[in-house]
């Protein structure tokens, strides 16, 4: 079989200056839109009423005891342990003490809850809204048009997803159509985003993806639909069963052995 | 200049104080696009970030402290127009202006009176909660200061700042059991906070010199706390201090203390010989620190100069004593 | 590996590790899109492209190495005498390799907007 030739094809350059430009930069700019809107959008923490700070710092008293216990000495360590257990399962620390033992309420009819669920709808909706929008656009306009080449070679396979909507069965994969430049945009704007505006930003969908496993679990501890009292009643039992090592055990000769004059 | 000012003035010493706060009216020459009335120009302009209110602030505490009300003044009514009036921190800030400017006890009585108007409409308005609590210990109110604090602790009991603050003036009753629990509470916030191991050291050691029953318990837990300081944060200044301090007064009572003083719980005192140890490298390594920082040695500054001179002093005693 | 006591007695920091490690990465991201307009204008195809990119961003490693880690291994060795790479790093393949393939992404879209307007 012989060797099969390295496929040109003539490209109009005006291909560039009204799809691949357009696309960069509009991807380019939606991300700032997105990081600004995300901004703007942040719902101010709410206010919350002093038993209810009350309630969530306890809670996390309880937690930061467990993780750094090994700091103070045994003795201390007992005495808070049994002041803690003991107070977190009478619930000494509850919002509304009265509530002990009843089931959470339901989350779609606490407006607190829904406040939440508002935000976290936000965050999806600026994500989801510019993908579809722009997605739309570039299959309206651009659909069809093969703009540039891949300078590596591809296995047969990525066809159907480089060149959706260009019917031709024997080119070459690594011709690219302008969808799979947009979807090759989503993955290497990254670091553009993260020059022009700071690592944080909330421009970049990775980060967003990632960002909603995240801080969920940071929300969900205190979020809506969680029963308090059984938070405690867990916390609870970690410490109790919590083994404490004393690190300042022995410190001295530690100290002699790694201190050179 | 802005990085020193993008710190809490608090820990700036005085001289760089007062050259921040005498910069400030140059500083604040120019107001801030963000505030100032919209014009083309604030298209070039820098865009407002979290620093420039940070440092506005900390130029307020600055220029507080140097007298220089105008410029405070200034800075107060500049975040005012940006964050509004309602503002929790704000309303502490102006509170702390009006503490500044307040020249006897009854205009300062009448400030506190405001804070606690403002805490009756919202008990959970933390900042001036915690200036309330400051006012009280600056009209000596102490044991009401330590109430408040109490009740403060209890309902945010994850603030390090509160429990530091309730220790320090438990030390000043000579509470220091209570004193030592709050240390105890700000480390297990900041387990890694060599400092804060080393002021624990320093009220235990304070706890262990009046005499008591006790005094050699408390003694072997403050050479600890300072044995970690340390190995938290290698040469570091106070922990040697507070550790050869310690030591030379273990040393002291040792020989004569009970062998049986071990308590059911804590850790037995170091033998004899290892707290003798411990005062040689102390001693070496505190002449060594002032010895370099003194001839300002490349990597050796950055000690406070009031801290090396105490730390000569401390040798030089120490050293006239084994001559004598 | 370090056992939990060890890890209480000396501690790393979180927040420390966070911030290092994002200091690295934007270095990695940034370097990479500019690796990419290289590749991309010197015209490389297929395996010399990546070798390109192999290259350069194992060059940067070496360069943070030789500025940034080495003055702090000298320094520790000369006062305790072990490895220097523990200073900054859990293990030493996190310099080598961390920012590989986080900048490959960015790598990939310069290098070809790049080779498509040079050959267009």
């Amino acid at each position: 079989m012989a060797q099969i030739p390295v496929q040109t094809i003539h490209r109009d350059p005006q291909l560039f200056y009204w799809i691949l430009i357009p696309i960069t930069v509009v991807m380019i700019l939606t991300g700032v839109l997105r990081h600004y809107a995300t901004v703007l959008m942040a719902t101010e923490p709410k206010k919350q009423e002093l038993p209810a700070i009350r309630e969530q710092r306890s809670l996390l008293r309880g937690i930061n005891l467990r993780t750094n216990a090994n700091v103070i000495s045994p003795a201390s360590f007992q005495a808070r342990k049994d002041y803690l257990v003991n107070a977190y399962e009478r619930g000494d620390f509850l919002k509304d003490p009265d509530k002990k033992g009843q089931a959470a309420a339901n989350p779609m009819t606490d407006p607190a809850a829904m406040e939440g669920m508002m935000g976290m709808m936000k965050g999806n909706m600026a994500m989801m809204i510019p993908q579809t929008l722009i997605m739309g656009w570039i299959n309206a306009f651009f659909s069809g048009f093969v703009i540039i080449r891949l300078p590596f070679p591809l296995t047969i396979k990525f066809k159907s997803m480089l060149q959706a909507g260009v019917g031709t069965r024997d080119m070459d994969p690594q011709w690219m159509s302008s969808i799979s430049w947009y979807v090759l945009c989503i993955f290497g704007l990254q670091s553009v985003f993260n020059y022009l505006l700071g690592s944080d930003n909330a421009a970049s969908q990775m980060a967003q993806q990632m960002g909603q496993m995240g801080p969920g679990a940071g929300a969900q501890m205190f979020g809506p639909g969680v029963d308090p009292d059984k938070q405690f009643k867990a916390e609870a039992e970690n410490l109790s069963v919590l083994a404490h090592e004393y690190t300042l055990e022995g410190v001295e000769d530690r100290l002699l052995e790694t201190v050179r004059v | 200049m802005s990085s020193s000012l993008s710190h809490p003035p608090a820990h700036l010493p005085p001289a760089v104080a007062l050259r921040i706060s005498q910069q400030a009216p140059i500083t604040l020459r120019n107001p801030p696009s963000v505030i100032s009335s919209y014009s083309i120009s604030s298209l070039w302009s820098a865009a407002e970030t979290p620093e420039l209110w940070t440092e506005y602030e900390n130029l307020m505490l600055s220029c507080l402290r140097t007298g220089d009300e105008q410029s405070a003044h200034l800075c107060l009514e500049r975040l005012t127009e940006r964050f509004g009036a309602e503002n929790e921190k704000l309303m502490a800030l102006r509170g702390l202006f009006q503490e500044a400017i307040a020249k006897d006890d009854a205009e300062l009585k009448q400030v506190l009176e405001e804070y606690e108007n403002i805490l009756t409409k919202d008990p959970s308005n933390m900042p001036v909660t915690k200036r309330r609590i400051a006012l009280l210990k600056t009209l000596d109110k102490t044991t009401e200061a330590i109430t408040a604090l109490n009740e403060f602790v209890d309902s945010s009991p994850t603030d390090a700042e509160a429990w530091a603050e309730l220790a320090d003036l438990y030390v000043g009753q000579g509470m220091y059991p209570q004193a030592v629990f709050a240390m105890e509470e700000v480390l297990l916030i900041t387990p890694n906070a060599w400092n804060i191991h080393a002021r624990l050291g320093e009220v235990l050691f304070m706890a262990g010199s009046t005499g008591d029953s006790s005094a050699d318990k408390y003694l072997g837990d403050a050479l600890r706390r300072f044995c970690r300081s340390i190995e938290l944060c290698d040469d570091y200044l106070r922990g040697y201090y507070g550790l050869k301090l310690t030591t030379s007064k273990l040393l002291s009572i040792l020989p004569q203390a009970s062998r049986q003083s071990k308590s059911d719980s804590g850790l037995a005192l170091p033998d004899l010989k290892t707290v003798e140890r411990l005062n040689e490298t102390a001693t070496a390594k505190l002449s060594e620190i002032v010895r370099k920082s003194v001839n300002g040695e490349p990597g050796w500054g950055g000690y406070e100069q009031a801290e090396v001179i105490a730390a000569k002093a401390l040798l030089d005693s120490s050293a006239a004593k084994t001559i004598r | 590996m370090l056992t939990e006591r060890q890890l209480q007695i000396s501690p790393i920091v979180q927040e420390s590790v966070m911030h290092n490690t994002k200091t690295l990465t934007t270095l990695h991201n940034l370097t990479a899109s500019l690796f990419g307009v290289g590749a991309g204008i010197l015209g490389l195809e297929s395996y010399p492209g990546f070798l390109f990119y192999l290259i350069f961003s194992l060059i940067t490693s070496a360069l943070v190495y030789a500025f940034r880690v080495r003055p702090g291994f000298i320094e520790e060795s000369q006062a305790q005498g072990n490895s220097g790479m523990g200073r900054y790093f859990r293990n030493s393949m996190e310099l080598w390799t961390g920012g590989l393939f986080e900048g490959l992404s960015g790598f990939v879209l310069t290098w070809t907007l790049f080779y498509g307007l040079v050959r267009a």
